[in-house]
C-alpha cells in the first residue's frame, strides 16, 4: 500500500514539472535580455549577433524553442549551457552536493536546537526559561538569513579567523552557512515544537500516562514528543524551498560555488538551459522531500497509514 | 527504548559532524608546499568558458596562458611578442610577420606560422560564432610564407590591426586545438604558448596557473624574460564586494583590481595594503536618443553638457576618485587622445545652459526619463545627474534596469537620457558606438550622421599608426562640437596590494606578473 502511494505521489509530480517548465520558460521568453549580448560583448557587430544567436536557435519562436527544450529533457537531457557551451547536467552536478550538504547541516541545527528548547518552553510553560527560550526565537524570526551570514562572517571569520572568509573546499566552509540556515531556521520550528506540545500535553492519553505513574521524562518523551513532531516534521518538508532559497545569499556571502549561485548568475546573464534544468532539480527535490515527510509520519506515528 | 535509540542516533551524528569538522580543520594547511610561491588574485566574477576564441568574457587567466604576436610594454607602445619583428607594404596591405623560433606550446609542440593561420581563420569562420570576428573584418588571407614567416593580407588599410592583434582575444592557440582536443577544449584544457600553463579551473571558484619551466621567449621590454618566478597563481572568484575586501584584509588574497572607490579609505588605512591608482582607459558618460526630439536638437545637447557639474558628480559619485572628463577618449590613450579637448568642451554653466534650451524653444524646460543599469554607481550617478539637470529645468525621471534588460533596452531604442560607461583601450571604441552602420545597436545614442561615418571611415584605414591617431583627433574635434554625449568622468584604475607581493609593477593594460613579480612565502 505504502510503496503504491508513494509511486503516485511520484508520477503526479510530472503535471507539477512541467506547468513549472512552461513557466519559467515563459518568463524567460517575454523578459528583456538574451544570454547573446554576453557571449557577444558589448561591442560586438550585429552580424556576428544574429550569427551567434542563430547557432544557439534563439531566433525560433516560443512554441519552437519550448518543444525543442521539452524534447531533450524527455531524453533524459537537460541541455546546453549556452553560456558555458557544456552539458547542464555536468553543471548541476558540480553544484549541487555542496547547496545539500550546507541545507543537510542547517536541518540538523535546526533539530538540535528547536527541539529542545520547544519542548523545555512547552513542558516550562510561562517560566523564565520559556520567555528565554521564545525571545530568543523571536529575534532568529525577525533576523534575514543573510543577514545573519553576513554577521557570523564578520566575527567567526574576519574578526577571530576560525573559519575562511570564502569557500575554500573544506567542510570548514560549509558550518557558517549552516549556522546561518540553522539558527533562523530553527528559531520558527521552535515556536511550532512549542504549540503543537503544548495540545499534545493536554490530551487524555498523556493524563492516562501520567496517571499511570510514568515518570514526567518519559510521559514528555516516550509520549507526548513523538505525536508533536508531526506537524514539525510537516514544516520541515516544507522549509526546504526557503532553505534554497536562502541559501542562494548564503552562497554568495560565503563564495561557494552551489547551485543557488549557479542560478543567480544564469539568470541574470539569461543562460535559460541552465536555469531551466536547476528549476527541474529543485522542483523535484521540493516535491521528494515533502513526500519523504509523509513517510516519516508513519515512522512517528505507526496509526498513519496512506492507501 | 524507541526514544532512546533515537537519541543515541542523533548524539551519533552531531559529534560525527563535530568530529569531521575538527579534522577537516587540522588537514587544512599541511597541503600547501613548504616553499611554493603562490600568488592569490580575487575577481568578483568568473568565466564561462576559458577560450579566447569563443568569448567576448575573458578570463584574465588568458593572458598568462597564451602569447600574442604583438605585446604592450609599460608605455603602452606596440612591441615585439610571439613576432620578432614585421614589416608594413607602403600601401599598408600586407603584414608579415617573422616569428620568434624556439617557442613550445604547452603540449610539447613547437610553435610555427601554421599556428597563427589557424588562430586567426578559425576566429574568422563565422561558423565559429566569435564575437571577435568583426574585429578582424580587415584580414583578407593569413599565408604562411614559411616555418617562421606569416603574411596577413588586408582588404584595406587598417593600421589598428597592431592593437587587435596585442589584445587578449588574439591569443594565439596551437592549430588544429579543437580537432584534437574536442569538446574539453576550453574547459578542461587550455594550450598557449604562455608563462603560465592552465592545471584546473573549477567554475565559479577557481582557475589555477603553475609557471611554465620552459619559458624564455618574454618580450624584450621585461627585466624578466624567462620563467615566471611565482609558482602559482590562483584566480578565486569572491562574488561578495563585502567578502572581497575582508580576504584582502586578511591574507586570503594578495591582489585586488578595481578596488571600488567607496573601500579605498579603510584600505589605506591598513598598513598591508597598498593601493595604486592610474588614470583608467574607461569613460563615463551621459548620453541621449539623438535622433529623437529634443535631443536632435544641437543647442539641447550643449545645454545638457553645460548642466552638468563634473566635479561634484566625482566628490559624490567616485568620492573625488576620477578626472573629469572633457572628451570622447580616455587620456591615457597617449597617441590618440584630443589634447585640446578640455579648452573645447563645455563648461559648467547652468546660466548658459537655460538660455541655451530657451533658444531651442524650451523656455520652460522639458520632462525626460534618465535610464541606467541597476548598479549602486550608476543609480547613485543617476540621482545627482537629475538634480543638476533639475537647476537648468529639465525634470526628468529615473528606470533602473538589470544589464541585459538595459541592453535589450538600448536596442530596441526606447532611451531619452541614459547612463553608460565603457571600458576600453582603443579608439576604435568611437567606430562601435557612432558609426551609422552600428545602429541600433551598439550605436546606442542613436547618432547616424554622415560626416562622423566619413571622418571615422578616413581615421580608421589611414596606412600609418601616426596617421590614423592624428585622424582619431579630428574625429574627437567633430564630436565635441556637436556635444553627441555628455562626458562626464575618467575613473581611477585601483590595484590593491598587500605586503606579501614584491616588485610589482603597474601596467596599463594588464599586470605582468611574469616579469619579476615575487611573492613571500608564509612560514
Amino acid at each position: 500500500m505504502m510503496l503504491k502511494y508513494i509511486i503516485k505521489r511520484i508520477v503526479l509530480m510530472i503535471p507539477v514539472i512541467i506547468i513549472m517548465t512552461i513557466f519559467v520558460f515563459s518568463i524567460f521568453y517575454f523578459a528583456p535580455g538574451d544570454p547573446v549580448s554576453r557571449i557577444a560583448g558589448p561591442n560586438a557587430t550585429p552580424e556576428v549577433y544574429e550569427s551567434i544567436k542563430r547557432k544557439y536557435g534563439l531566433d525560433q519562436p516560443f512554441i519552437i524553442q519550448y518543444l525543442r527544450f521539452a524534447k531533450s529533457v524527455l531524453g533524459g537531457d537537460l541541455g546546453i549551457s549556452i553560456l558555458q557551451d557544456r552539458p547542464v547536467i555536468e553543471m548541476i552536478k558540480e553544484r549541487l552536493p555542496v547547496t545539500l550538504q550546507i541545507g543537510f547541516l542547517g536541518f540538523l541545527i535546526t533539530f538540535v536546537i528547536a527541539v529542545p528548547a520547544g519542548v523545555i518552553a512547552a513542558v516550562k510553560k510561562n517560566t523564565v526559561a520559556d520567555y528565554l527560550c521564545m525571545t530568543g526565537s523571536l529575534v532568529g524570526i525577525a533576523m534575514p538569513t543573510f543577514w545573519l551570514g553576513m554577521l557570523l562572517l564578520y566575527v567567526f571569520a574576519y574578526k577571530l579567523r576560525w573559519f575562511p572568509i570564502s569557500g575554500d573546499g573544506t567542510i570548514k566552509q560549509l558550518i557558517l552557512p549552516g549556522f546561518a540556515i540553522g539558527l533562523t531556521n530553527a528559531a520558527i520550528t521552535a515556536r511550532m515544537v512549542r504549540s503543537s506540545m503544548l495540545e499534545v500535553l493536554k490530551q487524555d492519553y498523556v493524563r492516562t500516562a501520567r496517571s499511570k505513574g510514568l515518570s514526567e521524562k518519559r510521559v514528555i518523551f516516550g509520549h507526548a514528543l513523538k505525536n508533536a513532531l508531526i506537524p514539525v516534521i510537516t514544516l520541515m518538508g516544507l522549509r526546504l524551498g526557503w532553505i534554497i532559497g536562502g541559501s542562494v545569499a548564503l552562497e554568495i556571502i560565503f563564495s561557494i560555488p552551489g547551485i543557488g549561485r549557479l542560478m543567480v548568475d544564469s539568470i541574470l546573464a539569461r543562460d535559460y538551459p541552465v536555469v531551466q534544468g536547476s528549476m527541474i532539480v529543485l522542483t523535484s527535490s521540493i516535491i521528494l522531500a515533502n513526500i519523504l515527510a509523509d513517510i516519516l509520519y508513519t515512522v512517528v506515528d505507526p496509526r498513519i497509514r496512506y492507501s | 527504548m524507541k526514544i532512546h535509540k533515537l537519541r543515541k542516533i542523533m548524539v551519533s551524528i552531531l559529534i560525527f559532524t563535530l568530529l569531521s569538522t575538527v579534522l577537516a580543520g587540522c588537514s587544512k594547511g599541511n597541503d600547501s608546499g613548504a616553499s611554493e610561491k603562490v600568488l592569490i588574485i580575487g575577481y568578483d566574477q568568473d568565466a564561462e568558458i576559458m577560450d579566447t576564441i569563443k568569448t567576448a568574457w575573458y578570463s584574465d587567466a588568458l593572458i598568462y596562458i597564451h602569447d600574442r604576436l604583438i605585446t604592450r610594454d609599460y608605455e603602452f607602445g606596440y612591441k615585439p611578442g610571439l613576432a620578432e619583428r614585421w614589416d608594413i607594404s607602403d600601401d599598408g596591405l600586407t603584414w608579415t610577420f617573422y616569428l620568434r623560433k624556439g617557442v613550445k606550446f604547452h603540449d610539447g609542440k613547437e610553435f610555427t606560422a601554421e599556428d597563427v593561420k589557424w588562430t586567426i581563420d578559425t576566429i574568422k569562420d563565422p561558423d565559429t560564432g566569435s564575437p571577435f570576428r568583426g574585429d578582424l573584418e580587415a584580414i583578407k588571407e593569413v599565408k604562411v610564407v614559411n616555418k617562421h614567416t606569416v603574411e596577413i593580407v588586408l582588404n584595406y588599410p587598417f593600421p589598428n590591426l597592431l592593437y587587435n592583434l596585442s589584445s587578449t582575444a588574439s591569443g594565439i592557440h596551437p592549430a588544429n586545438a579543437y580537432e584534437k582536443y574536442g569538446d574539453d577544449y576550453g574547459k578542461k584544457i587550455v594550450i598557449g604558448t604562455g608563462p603560465y600553463k592552465f592545471e584546473e579551473w573549477i567554475p565559479g571558484d577557481r582557475t589555477v596557473l603553475v609557471k611554465n619551466e620552459e619559458y624564455n621567449w618574454g618580450p624584450e621590454w621585461m627585466s624578466n624574460r624567462g620563467p615566471a618566478l611565482i609558482d602559482k597563481i590562483v584566480l578565486k572568484i569572491i562574488p561578495d564586494e563585502n567578502s572581497r575586501m575582508m580576504e584582502l584584509e586578511v591574507g586570503g588574497i594578495h591582489l585586488l583590481r578595481n578596488v571600488p572607490e567607496t573601500y579605498v579609505e579603510k584600505l589605506e588605512k591598513n598598513p598591508d595594503i597598498t593601493i595604486y591608482k592610474n588614470p583608467a582607459t574607461k569613460l563615463g558618460y551621459l548620453a541621449y536618443a539623438t535622433d529623437k526630439e529634443p535631443f536632435n536638437d544641437v543647442r539641447v545637447r550643449r545645454a545638457i553638457n553645460h548642466a552638468l557639474n563634473r566635479k561634484e558628480i566625482i566628490q559624490f559619485v567616485l568620492r573625488g576618485i576620477g578626472e573629469v572628463a572633457y572628451g570622447y577618449l580616455p587620456p591615457a590613450l597617449k597617441d590618440e587622445y584630443l589634447e585640446e579637448s578640455k579648452d573645447l568642451a563645455y563648461e559648467y554653466n547652468p546660466e548658459k545652459a537655460r538660455q541655451l534650451l530657451a533658444e531651442a524653444g524650451y523656455p520652460n524646460g522639458l520632462e525626460l526619463t534618465l535610464s541606467a543599469d541597476n548598479s549602486s554607481k550608476s543609480s547613485k550617478l543617476a540621482e545627482i545627474i537629475q538634480n543638476q539637470l533639475k537647476e537648468v529645468g529639465i525634470e526628468t525621471k529615473i528606470q533602473l534596469y538589470d544589464s541585459a534588460g538595459y541592453a535589450d533596452m538600448l536596442k530596441e531604442g526606447k532611451q531619452e537620457l541614459f547612463i553608460r560607461e565603457y571600458s576600453w583601450s582603443n579608439a576604435d571604441i568611437i567606430d562601435w558606438f557612432l558609426l551609422s552602420s552600428r545602429f541600433p545597436y551598439p550605436n546606442h545614442s542613436r547618432w547616424v550622421d554622415e560626416k562622423t561615418d566619413e571622418l571615422i571611415t578616413y581615421a580608421a584605414r589611414r596606412p600609418t599608426w601616426e596617421e590614423r591617431a592624428e585622424a582619431y583627433k579630428e574625429v574627437q574635434r567633430y564630436l565635441i562640437e556637436q556635444a553627441v554625449w555628455a562626458p562626464i568622468y575618467i575613473p581611477m584604475h585601483m590595484i590593491a596590494v598587500r605586503k606579501e607581493v614584491k616588485n610589482f609593477k603597474y601596467h596599463p593594460w594588464m599586470l605582468q606578473f611574469n616579469d619579476g613579480f615575487d611573492i613571500e612565502v608564509k612560514k
